[in-house]
């Protein structure tokens, strides 16, 4: 909120705590005196951060242009069957959080997945599986 | 065909051979030379912008401005603070080529920072990276933090009397933040929204201060100018289109990857062909799209005109990042359309109301027009109303190319789209 340092520190409590708990954003509102809602509004404006709980693994999935003229559409198929939950989706065991994603810059070497920070690259569905699995 | 290097300077990735599991080596400052920011900060401000103005450089992100003319009308500008943003929010679909340089020669970006940043007289300085680029971000920080060390970022940098303070910010999954007003506004940690024009961002930018906002190929390239010469560079390329350009190849091509290209020099059928290894399996080129996402389509008999700005203006798209996306014959047209649809509908910042629901309401008359397989007369109409409303309305480069796709579509495979009964309709 007018200040260079607020989104990193969304970042940090987002990476503390897998998603913005309430208390933050009380507290946040009370030190930049300003509504919780104007909070709230930031936080739900990115992609990146979330009010609710994910998953230990947050997959993103890449569905634009170039990774669908790769067949990006059978991955996702493949990805939603595996985790049995759909785009924006947390698995029961709070293992995984499924985002359907537009680009992530990859598009030379789709189709392309996201597992936390590591990107995966020609992603097939059996390697998608494979690393899924490896998930821990 | 032999590609002239600039930007790229011999480090070329493949793409197949690494598939990206395996990034290449991390640069290392120390074998690095950082002689072309020591004759920058030799030469006074003004002679940097007549450099960069004679060698008619225009930014590299999307939308062409001439950066020489950016950087003059930041350092006219009165104000206590001043800021260069550097802008590595690179998102359009098919675009890879900032990564790219971030992640291989960032010390190339950090000059081409510092030397913007000098040129304009500000001493602060921003890089704004997308939040998904995470090995770029651990690249870049890296380089900062060693830069830092070595007296080329903090105060007196090597011994010039110039002070400069760069930091990384890292974006947290939005599209529309690549616009630069929408930029300053996540920067500032606000939702990032676009602004209204003017004021623009050289006088009322970051906190309402003097702000040039420069992409990462931009700068890179402005190094290059200072060290090559503001001559060299602009006997490249074509006279509106100086220069080389990284383009990204990307769709059913058999060599996808950064390819650097002389303006002018070759034509967008050679960098499919010869570049790109023309299409796979054999199948039959149908269309490219010459810029990313947001640039209308050109038909495969309408690419044998040389790789400009002048040409792609012509032929009524854009040369936009540079992301060439390919498209083969074996693609359901009506699928791609609410591909593309789809992105927009996602990444619009909501701001300007017909941007917001016009782009919901064409991704909604696009799935019933697949889901039947062609576009009624009636629905033609809707989508090119609401096509002029967007266009005439939204605020910003995101809404008015929206639809560049789906109506470039419509103008140039009407008797693929329209339904039997309509296909005498098209105008």
């Amino acid at each position: 909120m007018g200040d260079v340092s607020f989104l990193e520190r969304l970042h940090n409590l987002q990476d503390t705590y897998g998603y913005i708990p309430e208390k933050e954003i009380v507290s946040l509102a009370e030190e930049y005196d300003v509504p919780k809602a104007k909070i709230f509004g930031v936080i739900s404006f990115y992609s990146m951060l979330y009010t609710e709980p994910t998953g230990k693994f947050i997959v993103r999935v890449c569905d634009s242009l170039s990774c669908y003229l790769n067949e990006s559409d059978d991955l996702v198929r493949a990805v939603k069957d595996y985790l049995g939950i759909g785009h924006g989706e947390t698995t029961e065991d709070k293992r995984f959080t499924l985002e359907v994603v537009e680009c992530l810059g990859y598009c030379g070497e789709g189709p392309v997945m996201m597992i936390n920070d590591k990107v995966y690259t020609y992603v097939s569905e059996k390697k998608a599986l494979n690393i899924l699995s490896n998930c821990l | 065909m032999e590609e002239k290097i600039l930007l790229k300077e011999g480090i070329d990735i493949d793409l197949k051979g690494r598939g990206g599991d395996t990034p290449p080596a991390e640069p290392n400052i120390n074998e690095y030379d950082f002689f072309v920011l020591e004759e920058a900060l030799n030469l006074d401000r003004e002679e940097i912008i007549e450099q960069i103005k004679e060698a008619y450089l225009k930014g590299r992100g999307g939308a062409g401005f001439p950066t020489g003319l950016k950087w003059e009308m930041a350092l006219a500008e009165e104000a206590e603070q001043k800021y260069m943003i550097c802008n590595a929010d690179e998102a359009e679909t098919g675009t890879f080529k900032d990564r790219y340089l971030l992640e291989n020669v960032p010390f190339k970006v950090l000059e081409g920072i510092i030397i913007g940043a000098y040129a304009i007289g500000a001493e602060q300085a921003y890089i704004y990276m997308r939040g998904e680029y995470a090995r770029p971000r651990n690249v870049f920080s890296k380089a900062i933090e060693e830069a830092y060390k070595q007296g080329l970022l903090g105060e007196d940098i090597l011994g010039s009397g110039f002070n400069l303070e760069l930091r990384l910010i890292k974006g947290a999954g939005a599209y529309i933040c690549g616009e630069e007003t929408a930029l300053l506004n996540s920067i500032e940690g606000k939702r990032g929204r676009s602004r209204t024009k003017p004021p623009y961002p050289i006088q009322k930018g970051l906190f309402d201060q003097p702000t040039a906002v420069n992409n990462v190929e931009t700068l890179a390239s402005c190094r290059e100018i200072i060290r090559i010469g503001a001559k060299e560079y602009k006997s490249l390329g074509t006279k509106e289109s100086r220069g080389t350009k990284l383009v990204c190849l990307s769709g059913d091509i058999w060599k996808p990857g950064v390819y650097e290209v002389e303006f002018g020099q070759v034509t967008i059928k050679e960098i499919v062909e010869e570049y790109g290894g023309g299409t796979r399996d054999d199948a039959q080129l149908k269309f490219i799209i010459p810029g990313g996402a947001s640039t209308s389509i050109l038909p495969a008999e309408k690419l044998d005109i040389p790789y400009c700005y002048e040409t792609l203006a012509q032929a009524g798209s854009s040369v936009g990042s540079g992301a060439i996306i390919v498209v083969d014959d074996s693609h359901n047209l009506f699928d791609l359309m609410v591909t593309v649809s789809r992105f927009f509908m996602d990444e619009t910042c909501g701001t300007c109301f017909p941007c917001k629901e016009g782009n919901r309401q064409v991704n909604h008359i696009l799935n019933k027009v697949a889901d039947k397989g062609g576009f009624s007369k009636e629905e033609v109409e809707i989508v090119k109303s609401i096509g002029r409303t967007i266009y005439l309305s939204a605020r910003c480069g995101l809404g008015q190319t929206s639809l560049n796709f789906i109506y470039s579509i419509l103008k140039n495979y009407p008797d693929e789209v329209l339904l039997g009964g309509d296909k005498h309709g098209k105008d």
